[in-house]
């Protein structure tokens, strides 16, 4: 009887194991094509676009500053602080893992690391400068509701900011709703919030502000705010070191 | 009838020509277009508490001629930065000015850049005019800095004074892996003019060349200059991301016939060497988001523990000796060879960073400090930083000097100063 129930077992696990693989597989291919869907719907390819940052303190006071933004690929970013006047000039451009920073007194760029604040508050360098979710994670679809998908994203490499995180995307329009960052010990870091839809034209419909909060900062709320986002096209050259000192030219 | 057809044809040839006279002078009014000349800058209000250290020789040379030998001195300056940028299409301008007021007399500037640039494209630029070029990965040192500014590096972050150069780059990117990014920059630098106060010998025209690689994920430079009467000077650099939060980054410079100076009895003496002069070092980032820099700096001129002896001796000659003219030769000396903050051959820097330490919002702390290797004396900052305001800065900043008889931070001529900074941008 004991040995009738081995030999079931076995059948089972041999036509079952390759089954729920090839399952498997398919829902990460699925989990991936969406993900690549939320980069493009958050993202064009290349644009430009002015960006509001709020850090809101506990105590109700606000700091803000403006960048004026590009974007080229799923992995060139540069980045031109246009307010206030203390940091104006400054400017940080991201290629792939690779991150620098332009100081105008300095007058080179020098590396800095994602993980990094050069505005204080809870976005860090990662967040102000974000590359495709796609190019920095892998995806799982965790679990689906009839309104939306929770994906499981892990990072690809271990110089990503996040190791792991949780993302709410919306089912009908495969525009991300909500992500939860988590450190590799498993901590919850910051929750992003994707909120107000606007058509900026271009055909560019994405949500205008990203609210973000962090339990490990209670108290503390950054607000991103999107504006003037455009389609336009740039030559790579745009995002060198040599160039960051001109960003200004491109505004 | 033909009375009639004449006036027509009259009518119908001033019409025509009128026509085309108005449309060959016609034209549209252009929007105005939106000036893009800009200011910015930022007004530096310093009050300094100096304690003076009078058994240093240096302090005897710098103040030989105040007859009244204070233990402590004040100091109040007002450092004003205006830097203005103007751009139209390709061309350029640029200004960066600086003012200092220590008292009532009047200002004149000191012009740090003035300059104009023409981008023939995304890949081809050029300059001419002063311009700051900072070469090297180093944070505190540059030992590849061939045509920086002198660095302080008791403050990396000063704004300092550019070069006359006439420049050139080349700049050109791959969607490759592992090339992604060259550039080529080179520059022809002018000597300053010593003939008249308007030339100065095509001879010594200097050039300077650096070529930049970004090769999977790490920024690689090599760099050249040469000049007639300067030393030859070859160096590399390199920086890296190992991890998410660490960098690496090194500087090593091979020189040609550099000039050493040492001081002997009561003369100062030269001599040329050829050797290297190197850096490595590294930026951390751990998860309470303290940020450290450390670096170790080897300097091949510099002086090592026997030389700068002799030096102090002869700066306490110059003095001992009671004459006006040689502590003037040494107090030249001082400010023309002896300059550099760090004189000697070995340092470690070593700085921490802190912003919004125990919550405190808008601030951040910092601790330095720069050891010499050779003689074992060093000097310790901390640094306060508040910045209640927008566009506000408050900083703290006393600095204490440490180190034994004959030692170069045991005779700094003070002791220990706290600085005070009010910094206000606009």
């Amino acid at each position: 009887m004991h040995k009738n129930r081995y030999v079931y077992f076995l059948t089972f696990l041999l036509f079952w194991t390759p089954g729920w693989g090839q399952e498997r597989v398919a829902t990460d291919i699925r989990a991936n094509e969406i993900l690549k869907k939320v980069d493009e719907n958050l993202m064009p390819l290349s644009f430009e676009s002015y960006r509001k940052l709020i850090n809101e303190e506990p105590d109700g006071s606000k700091k803000e500053f403006i960048f004026f933004t590009v974007k080229k690929g799923k992995d060139k970013m540069a980045m031109l602080y246009v307010s206030p006047a203390s940091e104006k000039g400054r400017a940080t451009l991201r290629l792939g893992d690779n991150m620098w920073l332009y100081i105008p007194n300095v007058g080179k760029p020098i590396r800095i690391t994602s993980l990094q604040s050069v505005v204080g508050g809870v976005f860090n360098n990662a967040d102000i400068m974000r590359l495709d979710y796609s190019v920095e994670y892998d995806a799982a679809i965790l679990q689906q509701t009839p309104s939306e998908y929770i994906l499981d994203l892990k990072a690809k490499t271990r110089t990503v900011a996040y190791d792991k995180l949780k993302m709410w995307v919306d089912r009908k329009s495969t525009m991300v709703t909500k992500v939860e960052c988590y450190a590799a010990s498993g901590t919850l870091i910051k929750i992003l919030e994707f909120k107000n839809i606007k058509n900026f034209g271009d055909g560019i419909l994405r949500p205008a502000v990203i609210e973000t909060t962090s339990p490990l900062y209670r108290g503390y709320r950054s607000m991103m705010i999107y504006s003037n986002m455009k389609l336009r096209k740039f030559p790579d050259e745009v995002f060198t070191l040599e160039y960051l000192s001109r960003l200004g030219e491109l505004r | 009838m033909r009375l009639f057809s004449h006036i027509v044809l009259a009518v119908l040839c001033i019409f025509y020509f009128t026509r085309s006279f108005s449309q060959e002078y016609d034209f549209d009014i252009p929007e105005e277009e939106e000036a893009k000349i800009e200011f910015n800058g930022n007004l530096d209000a310093k009050w300094g508490l100096l304690r003076a250290q009078r058994s240093s020789p240096f302090y005897a040379v710098q103040f030989y001629d105040v007859p009244e030998k204070d233990d402590y001195l004040s100091q109040y300056r007002l450092d004003f930065y205006l830097n203005g940028v103007y751009r139209h299409k390709q061309v350029g301008f640029f200004i960066k000015t600086f003012y200092q007021y220590a008292k009532e007399e009047p200002l004149s500037p000191s012009f740090f850049e003035l300059y104009g640039s023409l981008n023939v494209s995304p890949r081809l630029s050029m300059s001419i005019g002063k311009q700051r070029f900072n070469w090297g990965k180093g944070y505190a040192f540059n030992p590849v800095g061939y045509v920086n500014a002198e660095k302080d590096p008791e403050n990396p972050d000063l704004a300092l004074a550019g070069k006359p150069s006439v420049y050139l780059n080349y700049n050109r990117s791959y969607d490759s892996r592992i090339l992604q990014n060259w550039s080529l920059g080179a520059m022809l630098l002018p000597p300053e003019a010593d003939r008249n106060d308007r030339f100065a010998s095509a001879e010594h025209i200097g050039a300077a060349v650096k070529l930049y690689f970004l090769i999977k994920n790490i920024d690689l430079d090599f760099m050249a200059t040469f000049r007639k009467d300067a030393p030859r000077r070859l160096g590399l650099d390199f920086s890296t991301n190992l991890r998410e939060n660490l960098e690496i980054h090194g500087e090593f410079s091979y020189a040609q016939d550099e000039k050493k100076y040492v001081a002997a009895d009561d003369l100062i003496t030269s001599c040329k060497m050829d050797g290297g002069s190197y850096l490595i070092g590294l930026r951390y980032l751990n998860r309470l988001n303290t940020t450290l820099i450390a670096e170790y700096y080897h300097n091949n001129s510099g002086l090592s523990e026997n030389e700068f002896r002799a030096y102090l001796q002869y700066l306490r000659n110059s003095v001992e000796s009671n004459r006006a003219e040689m502590v003037d030769a040494a107090k030249g000396n001082m400010s023309i060879i002896f300059r550099s903050k760090t004189l000697m051959r070995d340092y470690l820097y070593v700085k921490l960073m802190q912003p919004e330490p125990f919550a405190w919002l808008y601030s951040s702390v910092s601790l330095f400090t720069i050891y010499n290797l050779s003689d074992h004396s060093y000097l310790i900052s901390p640094q306060l930083s508040y910045r209640p305001y927008t566009n506000f800065e408050f900083l703290l900043w006393p600095f204490f000097f440490f180190g034994g008889n004959d030692t170069e931070y045991g005779n700094k001529p003070f002791k220990s100063k706290i600085e005070i900074w009010i910094r206000f941008y606009f």
